[in-house]
């Protein structure tokens, strides 16, 4: 399998303080990998610092995307090489409506790949495909981003902006926290839909209920910065069980 | 400041002769005059006045400018709506469109209702009543609305806009700014009125009929009768040379609704002051004030309304952006009377910093002189929000096109204000270009 994620070693610092501690993680080709742990264990610092948040001190260790080095790019470069981020809190921008948004960074993609910008009817028809996909209402398009969405509503549309831009790489950051049971499955059918041999996906969560949905190839628990142990989904069923205490008490 | 009012009156010693009987009398000139020789204007130590550029008023000349010969070119009309212009305060029948001369005109509904006038063609004996009433107001002006005074004095024309009860009416002007200070200044005025019941569209512009750094002092006044209702359109879009002192006052009576939009894009330095009297009961103002500072332009507004009476409402909302070496100014001052019991009003002022050399200054401030009022406000200025950047970017914008995204967002609160569609349309374009992101004009 070739690689599509690897990381080496990767310690990070918030404000003096570390949250990574040499963190080792290979991601490849096709493959879902769910990393689960304990809040504070730094799941989220992972996921910001692998979309190029700023705020983050980068002490130690290398990251490779598709064999180049993630670290140096600024965070839209990272985006047009197929990287996606779905934010754990979607990000209000009233006055930016949802449909430009979305062509625009479908254009940004496009235009670093040498293809012309897209077709406006094309485009709109495309994502209106995707919108039924994940129960979104047509009224969405000329709203402003996220703009007074629920908080399920927010997270479909991180989805619906991944089915759209169909990344290579896409990096869901506790997308399943806070839905219910429906919005749930309709996340999980979205995320399923992009599973191919050339794709990968990397989800961040603290709770195993989407993995039923969502079955991962592999299963990795973050404690104190680092990973404590990999294995595959059962590792997420015997974490169900017997809570996060006992891998932390090994990792101790 | 003295050295500055004695060249006004020196200038106004030498022209008075010459200067137009425009409905208002000469008397009223000369009260004018004498108002600010005796009180002078405001000066930068006065505490509403430190970003107005008054220093240019040492270099400039404040007789009116002589008639300008060549007709400046124009914004695109829009659409069904009358047009008076006028170039350096002079009424400019070739460039206007009335769709009815003036005359009330049976075929357009929209234009009919209201009596347009020029100051020049008003009778000193006809108006009598108006000019003494407005007199008594402007001998009374307040240090803030000194230049007004200013315009009283050297004011070569107007246009006076009277809809009668159950009139409603859409009209557009447009003041033209057209020769440069040396050769003297631009002194646009307005006057509205609106009978009870009447209504009214009203779209007001400044702008610049070529490259000269002109002076323009505007004054307009405004009354509201009991129910009437008046859409204000005011967009500043001077050169970037251009001086501005512009000052509004306005009167709204009983259930009388005043829905102002301000869009200052413009002129090297403008300052505006607005005052509003909310003066009967249940009188309501909305004033939505969006400011664009580029370069080392000054936009500085002063918004001052008094709750004379109860249960009156204002909203007032200021968007701006200071870019490069620009100044940004909103002062929102509201003032509740003792006995407007009932007031309610609220503020949102927002200042944006898009330059690291830029300045902003946004102050709501309150004076409650009765109890029962709901008063509230709100005021932020800070750079482009970090969070709003970052999603942007992680979705492969570029970082240019991302922070024009969100200054055009920070504006859209007021923007989206704009009820009249073809208006708002030529506005979002303006902006966009302002922003100079051609990406923009895809989400007008």
């Amino acid at each position: 399998m070739s690689s599509m994620l690897s990381i080496r070693d990767l310690s990070v610092t918030v404000a003096g303080k570390p949250i990574l501690n040499g963190l080792n993680l290979e991601v490849g080709a096709g493959e879902v990998h769910a990393i689960m742990g304990p809040n504070g264990s730094g799941k989220s610092t992972l996921a910001h610092v692998l979309a190029g948040r700023p705020g983050y001190t980068i002490t130690s260790g290398t990251v490779h995307y598709l064999g180049r080095d993630l670290l140096t790019l600024p965070p839209e470069e990272r985006a047009r090489q197929g990287l996606f981020l779905g934010f754990q809190y979607p990000v209000e921008i009233p006055g930016v409506n949802n449909v430009y948004l979305l062509k625009a960074a479908v254009n940004a993609v496009r235009t670093q790949q040498g293809l012309p910008e897209v077709d406006a009817f094309d485009f709109l028809t495309l994502v209106r495909g995707k919108m039924q996909l994940m129960h979104i209402e047509d009224s969405f398009l000329s709203r402003g981003v996220n703009e007074g969405f629920s908080g399920g509503e927010k997270k479909r549309n991180e989805i619906l902006q991944m089915l759209v831009l169909e990344p290579r790489l896409a990096i869901l950051d506790e997308t399943d926290s806070g839905l219910d049971i429906d919005a749930l499955k309709v996340v999980a059918a979205g995320v399923n839909s992009q599973r191919a041999p050339d794709r990968s996906c990397v989800l961040v969560t603290h709770y195993q209920r989407l993995l039923e949905y969502v079955v991962p190839d592999f299963v990795h628990v973050l404690v104190r910065g680092r990973i404590a142990r990999s294995g595959d989904r059962t590792l997420a069923l015997e974490l169900e069980r017997r809570g996060y205490d006992f891998i932390a008490g090994e990792a101790a | 400041m003295n050295s500055v009012t004695d060249r006004i009156a020196e200038d106004f010693a030498s022209a008075a002769r010459l200067l137009p009987a425009i409905g208002h009398a000469a008397t009223r000139r000369r009260s004018a005059i004498k108002t600010l020789e005796a009180r002078g204007l405001p000066s930068s130590r006065d505490e509403n006045w430190r970003y107005a550029n008054l220093r240019s008023l040492e270099r400039v000349r404040f007789l009116p400018a002589p008639a300008a010969e060549a007709l400046p070119e124009l914004p695109a009309a829009l659409p069904g709506i009358a047009r008076y212009v006028f170039i350096d305060g002079r009424f400019a029948p070739a460039a206007s469109t009335p769709l009815s001369s003036g005359v009330p005109h049976a075929a357009d509904a929209a234009a009919d209702a209201a009596v347009i006038g020029l100051l020049s063609q008003r009778s000193a004996a006809g108006v009598a009543g108006v000019t003494e009433a407005s007199l008594t107001e402007t001998a009374n002006a307040g240090t803030d609305e000194r230049f007004a005074l200013l315009n009283e004095a050297f004011a070569t024309d107007g246009l006076v806009i009277d809809v009668p009860g159950a009139g409603a009416a859409q009209l557009e002007v447009l003041y033209v700014a057209s020769a440069a200070a040396q050769s003297g200044a631009s002194y646009p005025r307005l006057e509205v009125r609106l009978a009870p019941g009447a209504r009214l569209q009203l779209i007001e512009r400044q702008l610049s009929g070529g490259g000269q750094a002109s002076f323009v002092t505007s004054a307009a006044e405004v009354q509201l009768a009991r129910g009437a209702r008046l859409e204000h359109y005011r967009l500043q879009d001077l050169n970037e040379r251009s001086l501005l002192f512009d000052t509004l006052s306005a009167q709204v009576a009983e259930e009388a609704a005043y829905d102002l939009h301000a869009i200052n894009t413009g002129a090297q330095s403008a300052r505006s002051t607005l005052a509003v009297r909310l003066r009967g009961e249940r009188a309501e103002l909305s004033l939505a004030v969006a400011a664009l500072g580029d370069r080392q332009q000054v936009q500085d507004a002063y918004a001052v309304v008094e709750h004379a009476a109860p249960n009156a409402r204002t909203r007032q909302s200021f968007r701006g952006i200071a870019a490069a070496r620009a100044r940004v100014a909103f002062n929102g001052k509201i003032i509740v009377a003792p006995g407007a019991h009932g007031t309610d009003s609220s503020q949102s002022l927002r200042g944006l910093l898009a330059g690291p050399e830029a300045e902003i200054d946004v102050r709501p401030q309150l004076e409650i002189y009765t109890d029962d009022v709901r008063c509230s406000h709100g005021a932020t200025a800070g750079k482009l929000d970090e969070n709003m950047l970052f999603y942007l970017l992680s979705r492969g914008l570029e970082r240019d096109t991302a922070q024009r995204l969100l200054k055009w967002a920070f504006l859209e609160d007021v923007i989206a204000q704009i009820t009249l569609r073809p208006l708002r349309r030529q506005i979002e374009e303006r902006l966009a270009a302002q922003l100079r992101d051609e990406a923009l004009r895809e989400l007008l």
